[in-house]
């Protein structure tokens, strides 16, 4: 098993390497180089010659990502182009945001999912189990800034009921934070649940057919017993997976979520930060993201291993 | 199949036609708007661009079905308009991903040596890159003209496919026909084209199906952001994001096209959803949860 756990620890320290590799070529890209976009209208010969040889731009593209990568894993992000400011203190507070979106996501999520897949499963085939299906698969096709969308012209423009803007950085208490991130992670909850939902309800029904379900009902035990303590521990193996898929795709994601909301998290610093050109905080964000997907997948198969006897 | 095969007339009917009910609406829908796609230039009511065709924001009306948006441009025209970009944009990329994505998948599988291990190894790398975050790199990198969108999604998407055009390509390959192929001198492109592609046909006609609607999804989320097709294509996301700061003057900019884009996808779900049903017989099943 510990060779199993350390090649998959190899591989994604592999990826990782070869994801920051693409991605600081990608950077390169950029129309322009960092000294012209700093100094725009007022560069000046001189001024441009100076400043690409601090930033260290007179050294050719190899060199100087093996320069960022050390520096890198020194702890240090570079200095922001456009905020002038570590990276590191720049985007921490941004992360620490969508971290506590995302946790209040997930909060919701776990209950919504194994809830509502359990619903359907007991009632499958009646007007509960279509009516949840049908809104299920509505969900599953909806982009998240569609739904991000309609929850705003619901809640926030027609009822007037919550703020349409997440700008908690205004929040003065924890009631406010609350109402402020209501819709965001509603939306995100909805996109992410749809999915999972589904798998629940599949595995679930799985279980119930089985024989040994049948055997704990013909012993006489109460429904809900049979249903809490022998089939849902045994369904929840695939949803462990899906949860993970749906972390996953929650990073990428919350791009979206936080420009529909203009929530001040990782996301939608990376659109201003693309937008302004910003290049050591677009690469800085690009890893940390990366890393975290890369992690997320990590911790699901090593979960994987861990639950079942088989691979162990 | 489950259906099928518990009610004997369902079977009866169902195998002949092929397609559930709910694939038969899905596919009628995606016809749909391939016509409106086609046609719509000839008979929506003003141009996409047009400008006050009447006042800014008015509700729906005989002139205008969908109202009108801040700059008084038919939201139904935009909408109509709007149906041919995104149709052409998700299929062109979605077809090149297929194309790409099939190819080295197909002859990744087959060869099962170190290059198989390598191009898979390069596939993993590449699909932990979140895609949102490396779209908009490389957008932001070549410019976001219309077709860059288009290769740069399908780029995104391609090792997906891959991944699941060599899985369904490894349960093909052990089959005799191809030891046959091989016994009889075929070279190795002949086997891939001839023997194990039209084998994997029905996987590939799936992942096509919930490939286009990650597409439709995905090029949406990078018009919204602003990183799709550049203004004024009426392309949906990126109509949604320009009426959003005016939609409390008025719903219907943002509604329509959002609609739009939400019945599409639901219906491509459908068809994909059925025709994964029928082929389901060949064991292989098609991307799951790669949202």
């Amino acid at each position: 098993m510990s060779k199993m756990v350390l090649t998959r620890l190899g591989m994604a320290l592999i990826s990782l390497l070869a994801v920051s590799a693409i991605i600081f070529w990608c950077v390169e890209f950029l129309p322009g180089d960092a000294a012209e976009r700093i100094l725009g209208r007022n560069a000046t010969p001189e001024s441009l010659a100076l400043l690409r040889e601090k930033l260290h731009l007179n050294l050719s593209a190899g060199e100087r990502y093996l320069h960022w990568l050390t520096s890198l894993l020194s702890g240090d992000f570079g200095t922001s182009l456009v905020a002038d400011r570590p990276v590191l203190d720049y985007i921490a507070s941004r992360i620490a945001n969508t971290a506590l979106l995302s946790g209040f996501a997930l909060i919701l999520y776990i209950p919504i999912s194994i809830g509502f897949g359990i619903l359907t499963a007991i009632y499958r085939g009646r007007f509960t189990d279509h009516a949840i299906s049908v809104i299920v698969l509505i969900f599953m096709c909806l982009p998240e800034f569609v739904i991000g969308i309609l929850l705003i012209s619901i809640f926030a423009i027609k009822l007037a009921w919550l703020p349409p803007l997440a700008l908690i950085g205004s929040a003065q208490s924890f009631g406010q934070l609350v109402e402020l991130m209501a819709l965001p992670t509603i939306t995100i909850v909805a996109a992410m649940s749809a999915y999972a939902v589904r798998m629940m309800r599949e595995s679930l029904i799985e279980v119930l057919d089985s024989s040994y379900v049948l055997m704990a009902r013909l012993k006489g035990l109460p429904k809900w017993r049979v249903l809490l303590f022998h089939a849902l521990p045994n369904a929840l193996g695939p949803a462990i997976n899906i949860t993970a898929l749906n972390v996953a795709w929650m990073i990428g994601g919350v791009v979206v979520v936080e420009a529909v909301f203009e929530f001040p998290g990782i996301g939608r610093l990376m659109v201003d930060s693309i937008s302004h050109k910003d290049v050591p905080v677009i690469l800085a964000i690009s890893i940390v993201m990366t890393g975290a997907y890369i992690v997320t997948n990590l911790v699901a198969d090593l979960l994987v291993i861990l639950l079942n006897p088989k691979l162990r | 199949m489950s259906v099928a095969e518990i009610d004997p007339v369902a079977s009866s009917t169902r195998a002949r036609i092929g397609l559930s009910a709910s694939g038969w609406v899905g596919a009628a829908i995606i016809l749909l708007y391939v016509f409106v796609a086609v046609t719509g230039p000839w008979w929506a009511p003003y141009g996409a661009t047009k400008i006050l065709t009447g006042s800014p924001f008015e509700g729906a009306s005989l002139q205008h079905p969908f109202g009108t948006d801040n700059l008084g441009r038919d939201v139904f025209s935009r909408v109509v308009f709007g149906t041919r970009s995104v149709l052409t944009m998700t299929f062109a990329a979605t077809i090149l991903a297929v194309l790409a994505g099939g190819m080295i998948g197909v002859v990744l599988g087959y060869l099962r040596n170190w290059v198989d291990e390598i191009g898979m190894r390069i596939v993993d790398i590449l699909i932990s890159i979140p895609t949102l975050v490396l779209a908009l790199l490389i957008i932001s990198a070549v410019g976001n003209s219309l077709w860059l969108v288009v290769v740069t999604v399908a780029f995104l998407f391609t090792p997906r496919v891959a991944r699941v055009a060599r899985a369904a390509t490894l349960n093909v390959v052990t089959n005799d026909y191809v030891a046959a192929a091989l016994a009889r001198g075929e070279s190795t492109m002949s086997i891939c084209l001839r023997e194990i592609l039209p084998n994997i046909m029905g996987v590939m006609l799936v992942e096509f199906a919930i490939r286009s609607a990650f597409a439709i999804i995905f090029i949406g989320s990078l018009g919204f952001l602003g990183f799709g097709a550049p203004p004024p294509t009426p392309e949906w996301g990126l109509m949604i994001n320009e009426a959003r700061a005016n939609a409390t003057n008025s719903l219907w900019p943002v509604l329509a096209p959002a609609a739009a884009m939400a019945v599409l996808v639901i219906a491509i779900n459908l068809l994909a959803d059925s025709l994964s049903r029928l082929i389901d017989q060949q064991g292989v099943s098609p991307a799951k949860g790669d949202k």
